[in-house]
């Protein structure tokens, strides 16, 4: 088994006393994609801080590429590229303008340096407004640079704090794109979202964070085995209750809702029942948000 | 390296922001232009608590006719007295038509004009006749000197007769002290020669029959009288001709030779002090504006010059607000350069535009408005080097602090617009009061303006170097613990 190349170790972080992040562990394969999901203030935010070198854990630490990792570690962070939830380019700048600085800033210079902007440029798919003011740009071709600006220094380990944030379908469907492209190529993302399908669908492993702890770290297969599916029943007639597998029953106004931990032994078993007429039969798989919020609560977060 | 780049990408980002163009170039224009034309009398009639005597000298002088005094136009001699008088302050004038002008749109409520025949006119005075005096003058009266008898005139404003009533009264003085020692000094000379004795002896005939008496002669007699009288009046010389040596205690000449009744030895008094040199009048050592145009701008341009280094704090601020709003501070911070490269980074443009700003506005002072750069033009570069050190050091600071452009825009105009009021920067710092003065000297302001005030105040003769220097490295020492504290403070997550 590859050694992680990411280990969060009983992190803690307090800022003037309030805890933001409680004992948080998990490890990071080369190579992974891996989801981070919490509700508002769960910590995800300052985890993410932690985890790219902008503060320190107030206990326990951080392991990159088998080095203790602190904020002071200045080379170390030349292996994280960092997508932050706010857009951070220069509006009066232009992309190519951005991307050729921040490149400098990690010691690039030269035709490597436009090399590699230019292909940047490419992967945001913005070549053709390489010189426009990125002030001009919609949300989405912000969005897009601001991945780019995060790649533009070849890192080792991708963070993506909500990079999908207000852009439209196109956009957002072009960053996942990419997101797989580069994972495939062996670059390690950690992506958070508050979309749990977007989650869902790129990290095949994610952790759960909440109240500073976290809360469940698993593959999705795994966290979503913890939630029956679910079989809606219309029908007017008695559903017989000796079901096999059926794990919990509710009674509706149209009929019956049946859960069991094994969905199409349920639905095979209902549409062969002697005698049992339906008129709609409806199997709802396990999601993720079922997951989260059974494991997060549904109360309100600010 | 990395701090160069974040030195470029900022200078571009301020060439591309309007704002800053408008802030720290085109408003100080502006607002010179507008104080010029509003306060502008503030800084030109400064309350000092001199009385400005304006001349204009058109005097002739004597000649190369030798003589035994003086050796300068009597014109040069007024304009020192007048100078060396406690409280007043002489101004020339170069022109009787620009004089003419100041009066007559009430700049000066008068102004005195020395003619071209008053050097010849004072040396023609006299308390003897024409008997021992070529065409004498007694310009004496009761009110004190007959000015139109020595050529002097007195252009007036009606509408000022206190001012100018003074003005006359100060001149006057003046003149009674240049003539009467000059006419003293004449007749003293006089005593006990052949001409002084044969008219004594026209007055005391029996002088003619004591004269055959063996010792006894017409010369020795004069001698006695010439050095009883000096022994009389032993406070005075009156020999002298001018004020200064006239009431000066004779303890200070080394007198050779004693008096001793009739028994006297040739007695002569001989200054110690060598005669005043031909050196350039004391009035004339300061650079004269006569125009107040010339005189305000030199005072506002340098004003503003510093008021607007300073306001270089919000667009730093705004820059810093602007990066953090963006989101491009944690992209700094997660790149692998140290909080003193981004510090630097940040401050190097800005102490590029701080420096533009200042060379520009003096520039400007000079081509739009007139102003001289004084003798020493080369230290005001220190001196804009040094202000702008500064103001990039303190703009660092605050805008390190402020969170938001809110915070910027209130604290940073309240913090520009309150140093600029308590250092002086806006009015003559002779306005402010003395404790005030003083406190002002913990703002960096008001050490950049005194050492403008060195280098193109008007009433500065001579730049001092030193205040100079000092006032510039407290400026740099200023700037760069503002700095040193940025970095240790500055907010930048």
């Amino acid at each position: 088994m590859t050694p992680p190349i990411l280990t969060v170790n009983a992190v803690e972080k307090h800022y003037r006393g309030t805890p933001a992040l409680r004992g948080v562990s998990f490890d990071l394969a080369a190579g992974e994609l891996f989801g981070l999901l919490g509700p508002n203030g769960a910590g995800k935010t300052t985890l993410l801080s932690v985890l790219a070198g902008l503060t320190d854990a107030s206990t326990g630490g951080v392991t990159l590429f088998g080095k203790p990792f602190t904020s002071r570690d200045a080379e170390a962070r030349r292996a994280i590229g960092l997508a932050t939830q706010d857009l951070a380019v220069y509006p009066e700048l232009t992309a190519r303008e951005n991307l050729l600085f921040f490149g400098r800033l990690y010691g690039f210079s030269g035709s490597d340096l436009k090399r590699r902007a230019d292909e940047m440029l490419a992967l945001a798919a913005l070549t053709d407004r390489a010189n426009h003011r990125v002030g001009t740009f919609s949300g989405g071709m912000k969005r897009r640079l601001n991945l780019a600006v995060a790649l533009v220094h070849g890192p080792r380990l991708l963070i993506l704090d909500e990079p999908t944030t207000g852009v439209d379908p196109q956009s957002r469907n072009h960053i996942f794109e990419q997101v797989r492209r580069l994972n495939a190529a062996g670059l390690t993302v950690i992506y958070t979202s508050h979309s749990m399908e977007e989650v869902q669908a790129l990290c095949p492993r994610l952790a759960i964070l909440d109240h500073g702890r976290v809360i469940a770290c698993d593959t999705v297969t795994n966290l979503l085995r913890q939630l029956p599916t679910t079989a809606r029943v219309t029908t007017d007639q008695a559903v017989p209750k000796t079901l096999p597998g059926v794990t919990g029953r509710r009674q509706t106004a149209t009929g019956v809702e049946l859960d069991a931990a094994d969905g199409p032994a349920l639905f095979a078993a209902l549409r062969h029942w002697p005698g049992l007429e339906m008129s709609a039969l409806d199997v709802v798989p396990p999601t993720l948000e079922r997951v989260f919020l059974k494991l997060t609560g549904s109360a309100l977060r600010d | 390296m990395p701090t160069l780049t974040i030195a470029l990408k900022d200078l571009r980002l301020l060439l591309r922001d309007p704002r800053s163009a408008v802030i720290l170039v085109i408003m100080p224009l502006v607002v010179t232009l507008i104080l010029g034309l509003t306060l502008g009398r503030v800084f030109t009639d400064k309350p000092d608590s001199k009385i400005r005597i304006s001349v204009v000298v058109e005097d002739e002088g004597l000649g190369d006719e030798p003589r035994a005094f003086p050796d300068r136009p009597w014109s040069e001699i007024l304009l020192d007295d007048l100078a060396d008088t406690a409280n007043i302050r002489v101004e020339r004038i170069p022109s009787r038509e620009q004089a003419a002008r100041l009066v007559e749109r009430g700049d000066r409520s008068a102004v005195v004009i020395l003619g071209k025949e008053f050097s010849r006119r004072a040396q023609r005075c006299s308390f003897v006749g024409g008997e021992f005096k070529r065409d004498p003058i007694n310009p004496l009266f009761r009110d004190g000197v007959k000015a139109d008898e020595l050529g002097v005139e007195f252009l007036t404003n009606p509408t000022q007769p206190v001012g100018s009533s003074v003005i006359q009264q100060v001149v006057q003085v003046s003149l009674l002290r240049v003539v009467i020692p000059w006419m003293i000094g004449q007749a003293f000379d006089l005593i006990g020669t052949d001409r002084f004795m044969g008219k004594m002896e026209e007055k005391i005939p029996a002088l003619g029959i004591a004269y055959r008496v063996p010792g006894f002669s017409k010369a020795r007699l004069g001698d006695g009288i010439r050095g009883g009288i000096s022994d009389f009046f032993s406070e005075y010389d009156f020999n002298a001709k001018t004020w200064s040596g006239l009431t000066e205690s004779k303890r200070q000449f080394s007198v050779h030779g004693a008096v001793a009744g009739f028994g006297v030895v040739p007695l002569r008094v001989v200054a110690t002090r060598k005669p005043a040199a031909a050196a350039p009048t004391r009035s004339e050592n300061r650079t004269v504006y006569a125009d107040p145009k010339d005189v305000q701008y030199q005072m506002l341009v340098p004003g503003t010059t510093v008021t607007f280094a300073f306001f270089l704090l919000l667009t730093v601020g705004w820059l810093f607000v602007a990066e953090r709003r963006h989101g491009t501070l944690v992209r700094l911070r997660l790149a692998p350069i140290s909080r003193t490269q981004i510090i630097l980074g940040k401050a190097m443009p800005c102490l590029a535009v701080s420096l533009f700003q200042g060379f520009f506005l003096l520039a400007c002072g000079k081509l739009i408005f007139g102003m001289t750069f004084g003798s020493r033009p080369e230290l005001l570069v220190p001196v804009v080097v040094s202000t702008s050190l500064a103001a990039v050091g303190l703009s660092m600071l605050v805008a390190g602090l402020a969170r938001t452009e809110t915070q910027v825009a209130v604290y940073g105009t309240l913090l520009v617009i309150v140093l600029a009021g308590v250092s002086g920067s806006l009015l003559p710092r002779e306005l402010l009061p003395e404790n005030l003065r003083q406190l002002s000297l913990l703002t960096p302001h008001a050490w950049a303006l005194d050492a403008y005030s060195q280098l193109l105040n008007p009433d500065v003769a001579t730049p001092q170097v030193g205040r100079v220097l000092t006032a510039c490295g407290v400026l740099c020492l200023y700037g760069l613990v503002c700095l040193a504290v940025s970095r240790l403070v500055a907010k930048l997550d």
